[in-house]
């Protein structure tokens, strides 16, 4: 299945776009499609221990199973106010 | 309890938004809060934060808290009024109110909701310097 990716603030930067598309197995977790993502952007993994995730508009955590029709988001940590 | 959310590129009206306050005879505290750009960043001078924001995740998260507000029974009614894009140094960029019965339950909630944003809302800043290009905040978020 195809997930797309969306980046927000400073990670649209690091990986070139502000968008993407993804391909991953069926039962994929967050965890599978990062992996993959790092490969094409791996200035991005660096930031991995501070990158918030989001399938929605909710937060996800790595194990996530992801599902056709997600969508996922990745942003570093935010600064409201 | 009654709740107003606003993320939007216009300059905030505090004094609409105070002038419209609503509150029901047995509310004792108003309290708010008004969050305004200042002039440096760490050592620089800065003439404006841009605030990029993921608009639909940022009004769901809001509104969790606010969720959350609710199920203390205390709090008659919040309204925040969140800027995005370029917000001059002076102007305010947040604007929260919080309606309870006694101070204490107001002020507390006020300040509850900016931490509890400030770990969850998605919204960025990115200072625009007074000398040179704009770069991140916190270009380097693991530190």
């Amino acid at each position: 299945m195809t997930i797309p990716v969306t980046f927000w603030s400073y990670f649209a930067e690091l990986a070139g776009c502000s968008e993407t598309v993804v391909t991953v197995s069926e039962s994929s977790t967050v965890d599978n499609l990062l992996a993959a993502l790092y490969q094409a952007h791996p200035a991005l993994s660096e930031l991995r221990r501070s990158t918030l995730i989001a399938v929605g508009v909710e937060y996800q955590p790595g194990e996530y199973v992801l599902k056709p029709g997600d969508h996922v988001s990745l942003f570093p940590p935010v600064q409201g106010g | 309890m009654k709740r107003f959310l606003s993320i939007t590129r216009d300059p905030i009206d505090e004094a609409g938004l105070v002038a419209n306050r609503t509150l029901s005879s047995g509310m004792g505290a108003a309290v708010y809060f008004s969050g305004v750009v200042r002039g440096q960043e760490g050592a620089d001078a800065i003439t404006a934060i841009d605030y990029s924001c993921f608009v639909s995740m940022a009004e769901h998260q809001f509104h969790r808290l606010f969720d959350r507000l609710a199920e203390r029974g205390s709090v008659e009614s919040v309204r925040l009024v969140h800027r995005i894009g370029r917000v001059a140094v002076g102007e305010s960029s947040l604007w929260i109110e919080v309606v309870s019965a006694h101070r204490a339950e107001a002020f507390g909630a006020c300040q509850w909701v900016i931490d509890e944003m400030k770990q969850v809302v998605p919204i960025w800043k990115t200072p625009v310097m007074a000398a040179e290009a704009s770069s991140p905040l916190n270009p380097n978020p693991t530190s």
